[in-house]
């Protein structure tokens, strides 16, 4: 492998303009960590328009230090507060308010913090390397590969996130209707866009991205009240003892691991991760009751996974262009408006900015490490900003930033429908992230189906003549036949055994 | 890549401005005449539409001269993207703008060209008036090595219908390949993507036989070896690529090149085309723009307005005439 391209990126990191951006990306993540509602993918959305002035590589950086940064402040909340401020804290809620109950609140945020920081690292190592390796591979990706990772991904993401199945596969499904809107790149002819010439190339990402995650949230978040949790006024003993380091030091290990393997996986992600890290290590310990009741290990690994996810999930989005999650396809959204081709060629095409993105994490970790364990109190003080201050502010933010993307009204009024659109979701109890990334992957699924089809001269079956297509679609016929066939195996056993079926009911 | 060209865009804006305010500040406009463009442009900034997504080959150029222009004319010069239908989209906004002078759009021959081969809506040229020519981009046909083919003649003897890789519909790069497998009655399928890099990352890993990309988006890969040119769609060999064949000279007359031109929208008064021509004139003796220009492997074609209008429309009749000797359908190629 070849470090000349490597080192280079360091030398963009350090750039002061984008160093700057790496902390501001760093702190924005933190407090929206901090903050319950408000996520990194809402966040990301609404600051997407603010990308447009700056370089590519120093808007990536920003954003993807949003990411990474909300994992560290999730915790926060969790542990202090019992009020996880991340999906992917809640986890840590069970032993870390826990510790926090014990007055070993300290132990809890030091060992999240030095587990999100190896866990982090770990991951950003075995990107350096494996991410070039995936892009050398990527020339192999043609249409029926990219065809049957689109379908798999789509499947995964209504499939694994959290919540109703059947609801994430709807909301799936509707993502995949509006992406058929627009104009067909293959005759040109003139879908869904009832002669509006605002709809003659199909929905854009932004508004979308911006109503869903970011108005929708704020909506949303605008029910709940947040009555103003008292924080413990200080934090003692932020450094865990080194018997505390040594008990956690495998679930540190076993995190970092499980959460690059699960970031990569289309759907999985940091909330995923973090529910598996905490599920192995509290199926490995020999003591499994002190889950629950002040275990480290249980702030440790699933903290360090899901950091190790948020990494991770930059692989399949920087060499083949697939956002794995939906806050990757907010990114993705946020690299198509700077005009970056994201694909197998990114490594070698734009090293600057792919090396550029991926050093940066080293650096921001660091500076999370630094600003996570002194800065505790400053960010805790945080929530005490109303909603009814911090959510008319937000809304003036994404209405007036997503006009700037194309100075079109239309867009406004998109964020609007979509907003409401958000909201009504969460409300019904459909996750819109689903929504999101099936209508990101839709066009690439018609598009690569369509030009696979010319390619075989319309042999279907040939789709699994060639290895990688066939094993993903193998691999989706597996997902999508494992309910059923498990739904149809304790069926029979429970027609043998009526008692137990009395049990199940 | 774009970075760059933000950032310096707004450093042009912003001199311009400063610039332009200080000759206000100098006394008001010389003559202060009635007649409409006299004064051009007066303080009023000038948008430049591009039909294409920022990054793409016409948006680099636009962004490269809209700096030029700036510096002459002395007002902020912006270019704003209106990407769609192979740059329709911008040309319908561009015909509804004042016809000023202060919306200009970088028009595309495709558009003129090709694209009504494959649909009748296409915007037609004679609602728009030329400011000047800006430069031809040649198409390339590539193969990947390992493809076993090097000639046409190669492709006709491969014993099987080969599939072909555009860079959309209604494209020169599929003209260019349709009228050439017509022609050597090569079985073929379009396969079109979206945009050159798409199209050059699929003829590279082997997805497509063969696929016909702008020069200056392939000449890296080529001169790499990373790719084999077959031929090119040139009348003459372009010098970016000397040795390599003409499709004209392997017996196939099929010249298809992609021209660019600066279009306003119609009934603007000759005063102020003039004063535009004149604009972009002294943008093209940049020295930096020159360089772009050699580095992309674009050939200057900074003809008048009238020769533009001649050549596109001529080349517009002759490829409908042969598309319709041939059979060929651009749109529904299914």
């Amino acid at each position: 492998m070849d470090f000349a391209p490597v080192l280079d990126g360091f030398a963009v990191v350090l750039e002061p303009t984008n160093l700057l951006y790496c902390l501001i990306g760093v702190v924005v993540g933190m407090l929206v960590g901090v903050l319950p509602g408000l996520g990194p993918a809402a966040t990301i959305a609404i600051l997407l328009p603010i990308t447009i002035g700056i370089e590519p590589v120093t808007a990536i950086i920003m954003l993807a230090g949003i990411f990474y940064g909300a994992q560290y402040g999730g915790t926060i909340t969790s542990v202090l507060l019992k009020l996880p401020g991340e999906a992917s804290s809640v986890v840590t809620v069970f032993d870390g308010h826990a510790l926090a109950r014990q007055g070993k609140a300290g132990t809890a945020l030091g060992i999240a913090a030095i587990g999100s920081f190896i866990g982090g690292t770990v991951s950003i190592v075995a990107l350096t390397f494996l991410a070039p390796l995936v892009a050398g591979f990527a020339l192999d990706f043609g249409p029926p590969e990219y065809t049957a990772l689109a379908l798999l991904g789509i499947l995964l993401v209504a499939t694994v996130s959290g919540g109703s199945r059947l609801k994430a596969v709807i909301a799936a499904c509707v993502g995949l209707l509006l992406a058929t809107v627009g104009r067909d790149m293959f005759t040109g002819g003139e879908r869904f866009t009832f002669g509006n010439l605002d709809l003659a190339d199909g929905l854009d990402f932004v508004p979308i991205a911006m109503g869903l995650f970011g108005l929708g949230e704020i909506l949303y978040n605008l029910e709940e009240r947040h009555t103003a949790a008292a924080a413990p006024a200080r934090i003692a003993n932020v450094w865990p003892s080194r018997s505390d380091l040594k008990q956690s030091s495998g679930a540190i290990g076993r995190g970092s691991v499980l959460g690059f393997l699960l970031g990569i996986l289309p759907g999985g992600g940091a909330t995923l991760s973090s529910l598996a890290a905490y599920a192995v290590e509290k199926r490995r310990s020999k003591s499994p009751e002190r889950f629950g009741n002040g275990a480290v290990e249980g702030v440790a690994g699933p903290e360090t996974a899901n950091n190790a996810a948020a990494t991770s999930s930059f692989i399949p989005l920087l060499t083949l262009g697939i956002p794995a999650n939906a806050t990757m396809a907010v990114i993705y959204g946020a690299l198509l408006v700077q005009g970056v081709n994201v694909g197998p060629r990114l490594v070698d095409d734009d090293p600057e900015l792919f090396w550029g993105v991926v050093n940066s994490m080293y650096i921001g970790n660091i500076l999370l490490l630094i600003m996570s364990i002194p800065l505790v109190g400053l960010f805790v003080r945080i929530l005490r900003v109303r909603p009814a201050i911090l959510a008319p502010i937000t809304v003036l933010i994404t209405l007036v930033g997503v006009y700037t993307v194309n100075n079109s009204v239309f867009d406004i009024v998109l964020v609007i429908v979509f907003g409401l659109l958000g909201y009504l979701m969460k409300k019904a109890g459909f996750d819109p992230g689903p929504l999101l990334l099936a209508f990101v992957l839709g066009s690439l699924l018609e598009d690569s189906l369509r030009r696979s089809l010319l390619i075989f001269d319309g042999d279907a079956f040939a789709f699994f003549t060639r290895p990688i297509s066939g094993t993903l679609l193998a691999v989706f016929l597996l997902v999508v036949l494992y309910p059923v066939i498990r739904s149809a195996l304790t069926r029979r056993r429970s027609a043998e055994r009526p008692i137990d079926s009395k049990e199940l009911v | 890549m774009t970075t760059n060209h933000r950032v310096r865009r707004w450093a042009t804006a912003g001199a311009g401005l400063t610039l332009a305010l200080s000759l206000a500040a100098c006394g008001g406009n010389v003559g202060g005449g009635s007649a409409e463009g006299e004064d051009f442009p007066g303080d009023e900034p000038i948008t430049i539409l591009v039909g294409q997504d920022a990054g793409g080959s016409t948006d680099l150029i636009a962004r490269e001269l809209a700096e030029g222009v700036s510096d002459e004319l002395g007002v902020p010069v912006t270019v704003e993207n209106k990407p769609g239908a192979n740059g329709a989209l911008a040309a319908q906004e561009l015909a509804g703008e004042d016809a000023d002078g202060h919306t200009l759009m970088v028009y595309n021959g495709s558009l003129a060209y090709i694209t009504p081969l494959a649909n009748e809506d296409a915007p037609d040229i004679a609602d728009y008036e030329i400011v000047t020519g800006i430069s031809l981009d040649d198409y390339v046909l590539v193969t990947a090595p390992d493809s076993g083919f090097s000639t046409v003649e190669d492709l006709a003897a491969a014993g099987r219908p080969i599939t072909f890789g555009t860079t959309g519909v209604g494209t020169g790069s599929q003209l260019s390949q349709e009228l050439l497998f017509a022609q050597a009655d090569i079985d073929a399928t379009a396969v079109p993507f979206d945009g050159g890099s798409p199209t050059l990352t699929a003829v590279l890993g082997g997805q497509v036989d063969v696929g016909s990309i702008q020069l200056g988006e392939a000449l890296e890969q080529i001169e790499a070896g990373e790719l084999d040119a077959i031929v090119t769609f040139a009348e003459e060999r372009p010098s970016f690529l000397s040795d390599v064949p003409t499709a004209v000279e392997a017996g196939y007359d099929v010249p298809v090149q992609q021209s660019r031109a600066v279009f306003a929208p119609k009934d603007t008064p000759d005063e102020v085309l003039e004063a535009l021509r004149s604009a972009f004139e002294v943008a093209f003796e940049d020295e930096g723009y020159q360089a772009f220009n050699e580095e992309n492997a674009l050939t200057a074609n900074q003809v008048d307005g009238d020769e533009i209008r001649e050549t596109w429309t001529s080349n517009l009749d002759e490829y409908r005439s042969v598309v319709e000797e041939f059979g060929i359908d651009l749109g529904g190629d299914q």
